[in-house]
């Protein structure tokens, strides 16, 4: 049950994109997020779905995974599509219903949203969190960040911070398992009553968990401060980041593509 | 009004259990398992790291669904009806391991409280029952009002093994439930488990590494090796076979070994000794005999 989630899990591999370096993916995904939000005619869109399946493919992540990641956020996207089929006008008069009236375009564009949100998933997941191990993430994110550290912001700080909450979802997510049997066994009934006694019966896991929570980041403060852990400043790094010649030839690549979708906007 | 309790017993019968089935992890943790539980005594559950203990745990009292074989109480199948699976679980009590986690009320008596609360109890039946369990985890008055997190590790685990033992079930199983405590700590559980087992003559089971500790505690052993039995008996019969023990990565208490060096030696010890304390008899007899020859 819970541990069937997979939204921002790492999975190991040996593909391309498995060996780009972080930062250079970080910039990937925003030109590609661009990419998504410019397109605005059907050309242009079948070729964002079609990217998304292409960098699916180079990536080796089972599609399975990946479409399971997808059922997660099927409401947001089923809830998208409506509001844009109902609340969309245009030229094209499809069906009146009194109060509603469902256009031509209002489809057109629930079909184009729903395209733009599964492209934005599958194109970052494959390109960032499936493929990128959580301290590699978090390493670029700090890199690429790193000039605002002339603004005071503690940039290292929120790396670690982001570190440490990705290095314990699977133990929470473990730790709540173990409560929500122990709680089972002891007669608790989680899955009838109406909202609020559901709520309530959520007290005996929630507690334990927070209280788990709490002990636990006390334990690793004391952990680090063990290990003389002070901070950001004049720390060095085991692995060094240098962009090899596959960056680059990403970077072209995605910049073309992202060039070509602008390109037909004004063409159609 | 107390009537005579049968004990009751339970039993796997040609048990799978198949972990994350469907997806690339899928892991069989238990491959067609047999076996039976005694009623009305107390039985050591042993093997190594793996051996699908934990699993056998929570297929007892139905966390856990068979993939295959069925699990029976005193011949009935538990998943006969699927929706009084909760019905079970208050047959047959399951305390996890480091069940200190589990704790959330404001009160430890208010926390012991809430199994037999989930059960619908009548007030006066809890409060009875809450007594009971307090009594034979050595929990004390002025400890039942206090708040469960100002408790120490030990005394949180007593008060998570009285919750349990406060749904008085049928069968209680408990997962290592002297895990990680001091040698007066185990004893203390583990006696008091023990007590409360000799008082309410129902069936138990304890999940232990400790060949000492079930030395002493339980009434007969069963020992898991690669999920199955490989065998099961008082502690004399398992004793016995110390190869068959080392094979599967237990070994004997260290006073039976002790015990056995000494009879090298050429001092006339008995053997079949498990305790400390029948070694500590043992020794003085054999001395104190000599002594006086």
């Amino acid at each position: 049950m819970l541990k069937d989630i997979t939204l921002g899990q790492y999975f190991p591999g040996n593909s391309v994109l498995h060996k780009l370096d972080p930062r250079m993916k970080i910039f990937l995904i925003i030109i590609y997020i661009v990419t998504i939000f410019a397109a605005n005619n059907p050309l242009s869109f079948v070729l964002v779905l079609a990217s998304a399946f292409v960098l699916m493919l180079i990536s080796k992540i089972p599609a399975k995974l990946i479409l399971r990641g997808l059922k997660a956020v099927f409401f947001i996207m089923a809830f998208t599509a409506v509001i844009n089929i109902f609340w969309t006008s245009g030229e094209h008069l499809l069906l009146d219903l009194g109060i509603v009236k469902i256009y031509m375009e209002g489809i057109t564009y629930a079909v184009f949203m729903i395209v733009r949100v599964i492209s934005l998933i599958i194109g970052t997941s494959v390109l960032l969190t499936y493929t990128t191990s959580p301290i590699a993430l978090t390493d670029g994110l700090e890199r690429v960040l790193a000039p605002l550290k002339v603004l005071h912001i503690p940039v290292h700080e929120f790396s670690m911070m982001m570190t440490i909450a990705l290095r314990f979802i699977p133990t929470l997510i473990e730790e709540t398992d173990k409560i929500i049997s122990a709680q089972k066994a002891r007669g608790a009934d989680f899955n009838s009553g109406n909202l609020m006694q559901r709520a309530k019966a959520l007290i005996p896991v929630m507690v334990p968990l927070f209280v788990s929570a709490f002990h636990r980041a006390d334990e690793l403060a004391i952990a680090m401060e063990c290990r003389c852990y002070r901070g950001g400043e004049g720390r060095t790094r085991m692995t060094q980041l240098h962009y090899q010649s596959q960056d680059i030839v990403m970077l072209i690549v995605m910049l073309s593509f992202m060039a070509v979708v602008i390109a037909l906007n004004f063409i159609f | 009004m107390e009537e005579a309790k049968h004990a009751a017993s339970i039993a796997l019968e040609n048990v799978t259990y198949r972990y994350s089935i469907g997806t690339p992890f899928e892991k069989a943790a238990l491959q067609n398992i047999s076996l039976q539980f005694e009623g009305g005594i107390i039985t050591g559950l042993m093997g190594h790291t793996g051996s699908g203990k934990s699993t056998i745990a929570q297929l007892l009292n139905g966390l856990l669904q068979p993939t295959e074989g069925k699990v029976t109480i005193d011949g009935k199948d538990i998943w006969e009806d699927p929706k009084k699976i909760s019905q079970i679980r208050f047959r047959v009590g399951l305390v996890f391991q480091y069940p200190e986690y589990q704790l959330f009320e404001e009160t430890v008596l208010r926390d012991i409280a809430y199994g037999p609360g989930n059960m619908g109890l009548p007030q006066e039946e809890i409060q009875r029952r809450v007594a009971d369990a307090a009594k034979f985890t050595g929990i004390t008055p002025d400890m039942l009002e206090k708040s469960p997190f100002e408790l120490s590790g030990g005394q949180k685990r007593r008060v998570a093994i009285a919750g349990v033992m406060a749904m008085d079930p049928e069968i209680l199983v408990l997962d290592e439930p002297a895990a990680g405590l001091d040698p007066r700590g185990r004893k203390e559980i583990l006696g008091g488990i023990r007590a409360y087992q000799r008082e309410k003559k129902n069936t138990i089971i304890i999940i232990s590494h400790s060949m000492e500790d079930m030395a002493i505690y339980a009434d007969k052993l069963m020992v898991l090796d690669h999920g199955h039995v490989s065998r099961y008996g008082t502690a004399h019969d398992i004793f016995c076979h110390a190869e068959d023990l080392k094979r599967v990565g237990l070994s004997r208490p260290q006073i039976t070994k002790f015990i056995m060096e000494l009879q090298k030696a050429g001092i006339p010890v008995e053997s079949g000794i498990y305790t400390v304390d029948d070694a500590y008899h043992e020794v003085l007899r054999v001395f104190g005999e000599k002594e006086r020859g």
